[in-house]
């Protein structure tokens, strides 16, 4: 097991170290120079030799990526351009709020999809399987926003069952649920829609095995079968994809984010493309990194968890 | 007099059976599943009314009517008009052109050159494959709208800025798609004869294996359209599409947005629109990839 772990850690590794060096390389070998970006087209070359002087851009390149990759480890990711703050702690204020809203939705997918899949799975090619199928086809074909406008007209603006905008500001329990309510339902019935599928095929490959069928010939009960030694095995393949799809969970939870007015990484985001914020571009790609290195590492010791086979292998 | 009949086929004559294998292929997987045909037929009718929005239009979408401003849907205006007055089913015609546009490029551009990444790595293996997949497993890491956001963000929103990122977001999949196939076909006996014969790499790459992997990179292809259409609606909503006042589905919504208090049906038709071109686009990829490999069905 322990040797599990460190392989897969050192593998981590090598992964961050990969991605933050493509970040850097994305960052600098993309036209246009930071520092017309951010002074405008306008501005005189001794404020733009000022400027570059102050991002650290007069330096040769392998100087800016050792001072990129050794900030990035000691947790120095520069200065906010606009706010003047320390990136990292801008970055710090309002990764809660997203991370309660990714983990939500996740949570809320699960929920839905496992159920659901399982169920078209078992009644295959019959009534039930073909409405689920089609509802999840249209569930992953849905925009975030999209989705987050309509649920936002019908149950905030005609229903007025929750806030327009939820601030993420709330004290109490009851209020951080009404306001989570609304954006999570949104990213979680689109998340519902990814895990039914792969929870459906992944169920479909492990019926059609050898141990399902000896299983039913010694006269076990049809949900002892199902949920004890079908789901277990199933799910390898759905943890996979959870983990791959995180990357458009982040995605669609910038979007909304800013649907729903909601503080998290995505609002910042935004508001570093607008105001050309450099430094808080380039720490928001690093979280963003770190996020999916961590989730991945994750995904692969859940395997160790759900399959005792894997923790030798 | 003389019958050529022993003579080897001349290259377009075997340029066509290819054709038609690849044909024959996508026939065979649209008729195992009648969903696909829905979601062409559907998908078609979307690319004619775009081709053919300057005709069919009943407005200029850009044509401003200042005493028109934020009107109900009713007999002149089937979807009402927006803040500036203008006709928003014209300009929904409009949006699709730009939305087809850079879906097509985007995701044309990234399954050429991603599929030819993915076949020169599964082709010579080693260490050349180990490196190029490495990074591929890097990108494909990265969320896709986050990528596409700082890429256009930096590049600066036109057209081709915005075929550029999304279609950087998409070549990983492509690669990794036409990758598995080419390893299994390598050592198929056709490819081991061609080598034999003493066939240069690149004409059993392009010319023998390249057909046997096209089918499965089309259908990927259609999957990754609607993905494409959407990344572009959504960067359009953030602000970061084709400049106003063009019209693109993603930033009707966004002005819509702003106006939803009051005229809801800004946003919802344009919404419904996107919605109706990438359900028909999942249709008809998902139809066809469950007909081609029932093993591929659920993985994205």
């Amino acid at each position: 097991m322990t040797a599990f772990v460190l392989k897969r850690l050192g593998f981590a590794v090598v992964t961050l170290f990969a991605v933050l060096t493509i970040v850097f390389f994305i960052v600098r070998v993309l036209p246009g120079d930071p520092a017309v970006a951010i002074l405008g087209d306008q501005a005189n070359e001794q404020a733009l030799a000022a400027l570059r002087a102050r991002l650290g851009l007069d330096q040769p390149l392998y100087v800016q990526y050792v001072e990129f990759l050794g900030g990035v480890i000691v947790g120095d990711w520069g200065v906010s351009m606009v706010s003047g703050r320390p990136v990292i702690q801008e970055i710090l204020k309002v990764l809660p709020a997203t991370l309660e809203l990714t983990f939500v939705s996740l949570l809320l997918g699960a929920l839905f999809g496992i159920p659901l899949g399982v169920w078209s799975a078992v009644r295959r090619n019959r009534l039930p399987d073909y409405i689920t199928r089609m509802a999840s086809l249209l569930g992953l074909s849905f925009p975030a926003f999209v989705s987050a406008v309509l649920l936002l007209l019908v149950f905030a603006i005609q229903l007025r069952w929750f806030p327009v905008i939820s601030s993420g500001q709330g004290t109490t329990l009851g209020e951080r649920l009404r306001d989570l309510a609304l954006p999570a339902i949104n990213l979680g019935l689109i998340m519902a829609a990814y895990i039914t599928r792969v929870a459906r095929s992944a169920m479909l490959e492990v019926l059609n095995q050898d141990y399902v069928r000896t299983a039913y010939a010694k006269g076990l009960a049809f949900a002892t079968i199902i949920w004890r030694h079908c789901l277990r095995n199933a799910m390898i393949p759905v943890v996979t994809v959870v983990g791959l799809y995180l990357g458009i969970l982040i995605g669609n939870s910038v979007l909304t984010e800013i649907v729903f007015n909601r503080p998290g990484l995505g609002k910042l985001i935004i508001g570093a493309l607008n105001q050309r914020d450099y430094t808080m571009l380039q720490g928001m790609m690093v979280i963003y990194t770190l996020i999916v290195v961590l989730v991945n590492l994750l995904t692969d010791l859940t395997y160790g968890l759900i399959d005792p086979r894997i923790k030798y292998a | 007099m003389s019958q050529a009949t022993t003579a080897p086929p001349s290259r377009a004559a075997y340029l066509r059976s290819v054709l038609a294998a690849i044909g024959g292929g996508l026939l065979k997987a649209f008729n195992a599943n009648k969903t696909s045909w829905i979601g062409l037929g559907v998908f078609l009718l979307v690319v004619l009314l775009a081709l053919f929005a300057p005709v069919i239009a009943p407005h200029d979408p850009l044509q401003q009517n200042i005493l028109f401003r934020l009107k109900p849907p009713s007999a002149e205006h089937w979807f009402g008009t927006d803040y500036y007055g203008r006709d928003t089913l014209s300009r929904i015609l409009w949006g699709a052109r730009i939305s087809l546009t850079i879906g097509l490029l985007a995701i044309g551009s990234a399954m050429v050159i991603g599929t030819l990444i993915g076949m020169v790595a599964g082709y010579y293996g080693g260490r050349t494959d180990i490196i190029v997949m490495q990074v591929m497993d890097v990108l494909l890491a990265f969320p896709s709208l986050i990528l596409g956001l700082i890429v256009v963000a930096m590049l600066g929103p036109s057209v081709a800025n915005l075929v550029i990122a999304i279609a950087l977001t998409a070549v990983p999949p492509f690669a990794r798609i036409a990758r598995a196939p080419t390893i299994a076909v390598k050592n198929r006996e056709f490819i081991e004869a061609g080598r034999a014969l003493g066939y240069s790499d690149m004409r059993l790459m392009f010319g023998h294996i390249l057909p046997n992997i096209a089918p499965e990179i089309l259908v990927m292809g259609s999957l990754w359209l609607a993905t494409a259409i959407r990344v572009e609606a959504s960067l359009a909503f953030i602000g970061l599409g084709v400049s106003p006042p063009t019209a693109t589905w993603g930033g009707m919504i966004r002005e819509g947005f702003e106006n939803i208090l009051d005229s809801f049906w800004l946003a919802l038709f344009p919404s419904i629109a996107i919605l109706v071109v990438v359900f028909a686009l999942n249709l008809l990829g998902d139809g066809l990839r469950d007909a081609i490999d029932p093993r591929l069905r659920g993985e994205a």
